[in-house]
């Protein structure tokens, strides 16, 4: 139900950008945020009914992570106007739901290590921390769409639909600043499960290592931003290589590498 | 219903006739009283702007009162009245409905889409209102007006964009820094149109404002009717920093700016994007400054191009929102020519009205040795079975006349009843 709704609201943003309305926008904001309201109430649900605690199988992680991309996109709404943005988001995902809904039946049933608030609470950081780097990007792509239109000054129409250039530029900061604060808490929590269950901190897993790298690499944007003062397109081009990398390592990683991590 | 519309705008008679008007309309408390003074004048709103004069009302008779106002307006205008066609445009019921939504709307407008006649609208029927020359027509054909206008307002984008070149400037800086509360102005230059787009700014909000003028007392004059700061001509690039948004519109025969200079003051700048307005021929910024990272360039030529391109998209959505209003004038239609059974309803009422009294009158001897209750008993069985009995035809008699012109059942009910 929330995957239609997501759906819907993804045409309709779609929709906006092909006749250049800011009310189908409008439209197509109402509709995620029933979209949101549905997944919220199915996660709710669950809890209550305590079915079984949140798993952290591959597709719920999906779904989590698209559920924190609306949270985090319609809270950013709120705040900045700028409602076309969702026209970039909306389908991704829906793209997400679409896979995480794929199998919705049976969990994989994770090993024991692997059941405990910590290990929930380490997910969870951490797939809301790269679903805020995720809206960052598209931010970023959007920032650089509308730089390309200013200099080229013609489709005037376009321009004017989408947000301004300072808009896009906070939200890129606002999602990189929590993104990577969020991620960084993941990591901790992890690693204070990880020395409770294995008894250290830190096993060198590829998982790890990928995930310091891609941390890393954020923390010099981050840097970058704040003490270079980098902003604009500079910013925007960088936090889109970065999340590309992000993608890339995640993807690569689990194709090629085994680890404590496997289950997702 | 004789509803109708007389005016002029200008389109229609030149600017000294209608001041002559327009003085005289625009004190209501005078020609209020001097339109419903006319027995023919049942409603009245008289609507006067420097482009337009118009009067709406509502007539006892077509002929009569169409006559009166048209004599009206040529009064008071000073114009003979056999030019009258030449000025003057008349529109009867629904056509008068039609142009009152596209007055409201703003489509009729000279600026298409400015948003000043609505409230001028709305002013002139609050005037009428107050001095009680509104009834039931009028009442509900403005306020259909006024939704007619906020939908065509929401629904399309004809007052959306731009259409003066100093305005564009504004839209786009807006499209870079989103809001100009706070921003600082630099205006190389303290011509004409670098004034017209410095009050644009302020009115968006834009806190400091530089001023370099080559005469400097110019530039101090514009510093002080801008509460902004003069500074000399040849100390501008110091400025750079400091500055958002940079005008520049001097007479200068070749570049004043580079892009070695805007690099130098990019680097000391607080926040990152610049945006250079040219609105000088010969240019004075060189080109190359807007391939720089973060600085976004537009000449005289780009804003023309802005403002072309808004005009014509004006137009697009003119024809959208004729189309909404095409579309509320039919749904306004139904309502009003309902009222064309109004006055045969009223008729075949009174009539049985009377036959009732009549009856009731002819038995009083008997009645009256009936008890109270007995006697309200009595009353109220006859009255309730002529109502139920003339429940159906009105009910035919006001969907006939909403649906068309042609009206046989009315002829029929009139012929039948003797009305």
């Amino acid at each position: 139900m929330a995957l239609a709704a997501y759906l819907a609201s993804a045409v309709v943003y779609g929709g906006s950008l092909l006749e250049r309305r800011v009310l189908t926008a409008r439209f197509g904001a109402g509709l995620m945020l029933v979209a949101l309201g549905i997944h919220t109430f199915y996660y709710l649900f669950r809890w209550v009914a305590d079915v079984d605690i949140p798993s952290v199988d591959v597709y719920d992680t999906i779904s989590f992570f698209a559920w924190a991309m609306a949270a985090s996109y319609l809270a950013l709404q709120l705040r900045t106007k700028t409602r076309v943005l969702g026209a970039f988001v909306a389908p991704v995902i829906s793209v997400l739901m679409v896979i995480a809904s794929i199998d919705l039946g049976g969990s994989v049933a994770g090993s024991a290590a692997l059941k405990g608030t910590l290990v929930i609470i380490h997910v969870m950081l951490s797939v809301a921390g790269e679903a805020l780097f995720a809206v960052a990007s598209l931010a970023g792509v959007m920032y650089l769409i509308q730089d390309r239109l200013l200099r080229k000054k013609r489709d005037r129409t376009l321009i004017h639909l989408l947000p301004s250039l300072h808009d896009l530029d906070r939200i890129n900061y606002i999602c990189l600043f929590w993104g990577f604060s969020l991620l960084t808490l993941g990591i901790l929590a992890g690693s204070f499960w990880a020395r409770i269950v294995w008894g250290s901190h830190w096993q060198w897993d590829s998982k790890q290592v990928w995930t310091l790298l891609a941390w890393g690499f954020y923390a010099f944007l981050l840097h970058q931003r704040l003490a270079i003062g980098w902003q604009g397109r500079k910013a925007a081009r960088w936090s889109l290589l970065a999340f590309v990398a992000l993608l890339l390592l995640f993807i690569l990683e689990s194709f090629l590498f085994r680890s404590a991590h496997t289950f997702m | 219903m004789k509803l109708i519309l007389v005016g002029m705008n200008y389109k229609t008679a030149p600017v000294e006739l209608r001041e002559r008007l327009q003085n005289y309309c625009s004190d209501q408390d005078i020609a209020l009283p001097d339109l419903m003074g006319n027995p023919e004048v049942k409603e009245a709103i008289c609507l006067a702007t420097c482009n337009r004069i118009e009067v709406i009302a509502r007539l006892g008779d077509a002929v009569r009162g169409e006559d009166f106002l048209k004599t009206f307006m040529s009064r008071q205008g000073n114009f003979d009245i056999t030019e009258t066609e030449k000025y003057l445009y008349v529109y009867r019921d629904i056509d008068a409905v039609l142009h009152l939504f596209r007055v409201a709307a703003s489509l009729d407008s000279m600026v298409m889409g400015e948003p000043q006649i609505l409230g001028q609208l709305k002013e002139a029927y609050r005037m009428a209102v107050d001095r009680h020359a509104t009834g039931v027509l009028l009442n509900r054909l403005t306020h259909h007006a006024f939704q007619v206008a906020k939908r065509v307002r929401s629904e399309t984008e004809i007052a959306g964009n731009a259409v003066s070149v100093s305005y564009a400037a504004v839209e786009l800086a807006k499209k870079i820094f989103g809001n100009l509360k706070g921003k600082s102005a630099l205006l190389i230059g303290a011509g004409e149109m670098s004034e017209l787009a410095a009050r644009h700014l302020i009115r968006q909000g834009v806190g400091n404002i530089f001023i370099a003028n080559r005469t400097m007392a110019r530039a101090e004059q514009m510093a002080e009717e801008f509460h902004g700061t003069a500074v000399s001509f040849d100390d501008f690039p110091s400025f750079l920093p400091e500055a958002d948004i940079v005008i520049a519109s001097t007479g200068a025969p070749g570049y004043i700016l580079n892009s070695q200079m805007v690099a130098a003051a990019l680097r000391k700048h607080k926040q990152h994007l610049l945006f250079f307005i040219d609105i000088a021929v010969p240019r004075d910024i060189d080109p190359d400054v807007g391939e720089l990272d973060n600085v976004y360039l537009y000449n005289i030529d780009h804003l023309q191009d802005v403002v072309d391109a808004n005009r014509a998209l004006r137009q697009g959505e003119a024809l959208r929102a004729e189309e909404l209003i095409a579309e509320e004038v039919a749904g306004f239609e139904k309502w009003f020519n309902s009222l064309a059974a109004v006055p045969t309803i009223v008729k075949l009422r009174e009539k049985t009205d009377g036959i009732v009294q009549g009856e009731m009158e002819r038995f009083s001897a008997w009645l009256g040795g009936l008890q109270e209750e007995d006697r309200a008993h009595v009353e109220w069985l006859v009255s309730s079975v002529v109502k139920k009995i003339l429940h159906d035809p009105i009910t035919g008699l006001k969907e006939e006349s909403s649906e068309g012109d042609e009206l046989p059942d009315r002829e029929a009910i009139r012929r039948l009843f003797k009305l």
